[in-house]
């Protein structure tokens, strides 16, 4: 909390600068936009490809991995998803499973290259998952301006047909893809405490030379977490594209990929916090974009308001964990005054 | 000029902004801090050294402030990752987030800006050698610097006893500790440096390339540079290399119309394939994939010595610890 505090103290120093008054910045972000229906609407919106790519980094971190390419998840996910969409003619309640199924599908086996290289030849994860990201993001801009380009010369598919498209619920923003949060969050939390593949992930992540021991594969976890985590990503750029922009260009997604990378940190005690965390990320992304119309300041405040949580968030860990050492010089009864002056 | 002149020239002006992020990720990474900032601090030395240039009216004051703009956000990334031993991964996506975020947010101001910036040096003679005379020998001086420090950092960190502690730093730091190596003065510099580095590539960018600031304008240039240093398996000669080799590519993909394939070849399917694969855009994405294709050979038949990665880098070094 105090966290998040700082970092909006911080964040106030830009919005000065270009004369805007923070306080009413923060006022309109945190009090007015999701105090109405279609402020609400837009949080619930964002929320759901933060929470869902947030997961997809919690999940491999719970087995001592860095997903870093959720991002590049996302974009295969959205890429098969709207190909699907746009090649098949086929009624509604057909379409759109189907689209969520192969979204799903080709963001894990997307997510299974960094995995399986780990897993098998030790190949740096965070590396390749990184480089995975900006080959994904790369080639869509290939595909947007060659084989799935549509009409009107932008770099941008077709409008999906109608069928592809989510119905929205109680506001023209609000579509049904928001039944994701509470879907997956029941589901990961039952996967990670209340199924044996959750103990053996927590296992590896914690010790894996015991989770070893115990007969456990790293190789089956290490490739799970990151097949499981990506295709939650390749979902969530099908519900971002099926259910907000309704085509896929190349500009789609504000960077989620890489904000579900504080989500995770943030909400790393659990996969309800995962979910706190995307909420939060998206009461800021979403307010960000309002009062980018409203008092002119550049959509570019939300990374800095993200950037600076994360440091605030890095900051407070080294804190704590410090006190923690002090605690236990204390009880070692070692000298307090020199120990607390340490710190 | 000549296709392969043209060529040629591209490549070498297209290698320099990499070649020098590359270097001060390099030195970096030997003393085992990986920094993943390099894309926010290279956009924000494009922007500080494109303000400085116009406030200043000097291109080379606003180079200097380019590189105290990679340099300062190097500074919280040591702090983070050295003092307070951070995820390194964290804190570097977290200053590429910061670093974007900042430079579009300050960044409108500046758009539409207009410098004259660094200009061509031709050097007589030389400069007439076919094909590689015009690329080598009539560039501008960030170029001429770019390509200098690479036999300077090589000097540096293989023939000189900084070097030497910067390579046992990165290797074994509890050793280097034990012998007298002043360990965390040592990765701040090298963070620092690393910074620097960044800066003057991005400020390259904006004061020898384009003359102009734009957002977002490094376009993914950093993340080249930390995949360069790994396809190069933390050798200098070897970034040299792969500098010229990404930035041919880049060159190439600005040139190829996606025709290739018809006019060399007369199968249709053979074309297809060939039109595919020199697509500019999908051209882009070589430089990602050699470098995933790089690890996975190596690591493939040996382990992480012999693709001579720093054995501590990502692990934060304490005292305390043990």
């Amino acid at each position: 909390m105090l966290t998040v505090v700082a970092a909006l103290v911080v964040s106030a120093i830009p919005l000065l600068w270009l004369g805007v008054n923070p306080l009413r910045s923060y006022r309109e972000i945190f009090v007015s936009n999701p105090t109405n229906i279609r402020g609400l609407a837009n949080i619930l919106v964002t929320t759901v490809p933060l929470f869902l790519a947030g997961l997809a980094v919690y999940l491999p971190l719970r087995a001592g991995l860095w997903n870093i390419g959720a991002e590049g998840q996302l974009f295969v996910g959205a890429i098969v998803g709207s190909a699907v969409a746009l090649n098949l003619s086929w009624p509604s309640y057909v379409l759109l499973p189907a689209m969520f199924l192969f979204a799903g599908i080709a963001g894990g086996l997307y997510g299974a290259i960094p995995g399986y290289l780990r897993a098998k030849h030790n190949v740096n994860e965070i590396i390749s998952s990184l480089m995975l990201t900006f080959t994904a993001t790369t080639f869509a801009g290939y595909l947007l301006r060659g084989p799935m380009q549509g009409g009107g010369g932008q770099s941008a598919t077709d409008q999906l047909p109608g069928a592809a498209r989510l119905p929205t619920v109680a506001h023209p923003r609000l579509h049904v893809g928001v039944v994701a949060l509470v879907i997956f969050a029941v589901l990961g939390y039952l996967l990670l405490n209340r199924t044996r593949l959750g103990y053996e992930v927590a296992l590896v992540g914690s010790n894996p030379a015991a989770a070893v021991q115990a007969g456990i594969s790293k190789y089956k976890t290490y490739v799970l977490v990151f097949v499981i985590g990506g295709a939650l990503a390749g979902i969530a750029g099908i519900i971002e594209i099926a259910g907000v922009h309704g085509r896929l260009f190349e500009e789609f997604s504000p960077e989620y990929g890489f904000t579900a990378i504080a989500v995770a940190l943030l909400g790393r005690n659990g996969v309800f916090q995962v979910l706190l965390a995307a909420l939060f990320f998206g009461v800021i992304t979403a307010g960000g974009t309002t009062i980018a119309v409203t008092q002119n300041v550049p959509t570019a405040i939300i990374n800095v308001i993200v950037a600076l949580t994360i440091l605030f968030l890095l900051t407070a860990d080294f804190i704590r964990d410090h006190r923690i050492t002090v605690s236990y010089d204390r009880s070692a009864g070692s000298d307090e005054r020199g120990v607390e002056g340490a710190s | 000029m000549s296709l392969a002149a043209g060529l040629a020239e591209s490549t070498v002006r297209l290698a320099t902004p990499l070649l020098l992020a590359a270097m001060g990720e390099i030195i970096a990474e030997r003393s085992g801090v990986l920094n993943l900032g390099v894309e926010g601090m290279m956009l924000a030395g494009a922007l500080a050294g494109f303000a400085g240039t116009i406030v200043t009216g000097s291109a080379w004051i606003g180079f200097l402030i380019g590189m105290g703009a990679g340099a300062l956000l190097a500074l919280l990334h040591a702090v983070l990752c050295i003092s307070l031993k951070t995820d390194q991964v964290v804190s570097g996506i977290m200053l590429t987030l910061l670093g974007t975020g900042l430079t579009t947010y300050f960044g409108r101001g500046w758009v539409g800006g207009d410098i004259s910036g660094f200009g061509r040096i031709t050097i007589p003679v030389l400069s007439d050698i076919p094909i590689i005379g015009f690329a080598l020998f009539s560039i501008t001086a960030l170029d001429y610097l770019a390509l200098l420090t690479v036999p300077v950092v090589w000097y540096f960190l293989f023939r000189t006893n900084i070097g030497a502690e910067i390579t046992a730093v990165g290797e074994d730091p509890e050793t280097a500790d034990t012998a007298g190596v002043p360990v965390f003065k040592i990765q701040y510099a090298c963070v620092l440096l690393g910074g620097v580095f960044a800066g003057a590539a991005g400020a390259q960018l904006s004061l020898g390339f384009t003359n102009f600031w734009a957002t977002e304008m490094t376009a993914g240039r950093g993340w080249i540079a930390v995949a360069l240093v790994i396809f190069a398996q933390w050798q200098i000669w070897r970034v040299l290399a792969g500098a010229y080799f990404f930035a041919a590519i880049d060159a190439l993909s600005f040139r190829t119309g996606g025709s290739v394939g018809d006019v060399f070849l007369g199968q249709e399917a053979l074309a297809t394939v060939v039109n595919f694969l020199v697509n500019p855009q999908v051209m882009q994405t070589y430089p990602y994939i050699a470098t995933i294709a790089v690890l996975w050979y190596v690591m493939r038949q040996g382990n992480l010595n012999e693709l001579g990665a720093p054995s501590s880098l990502l692990k934060p070094y304490s005292r305390e610890q043990d």
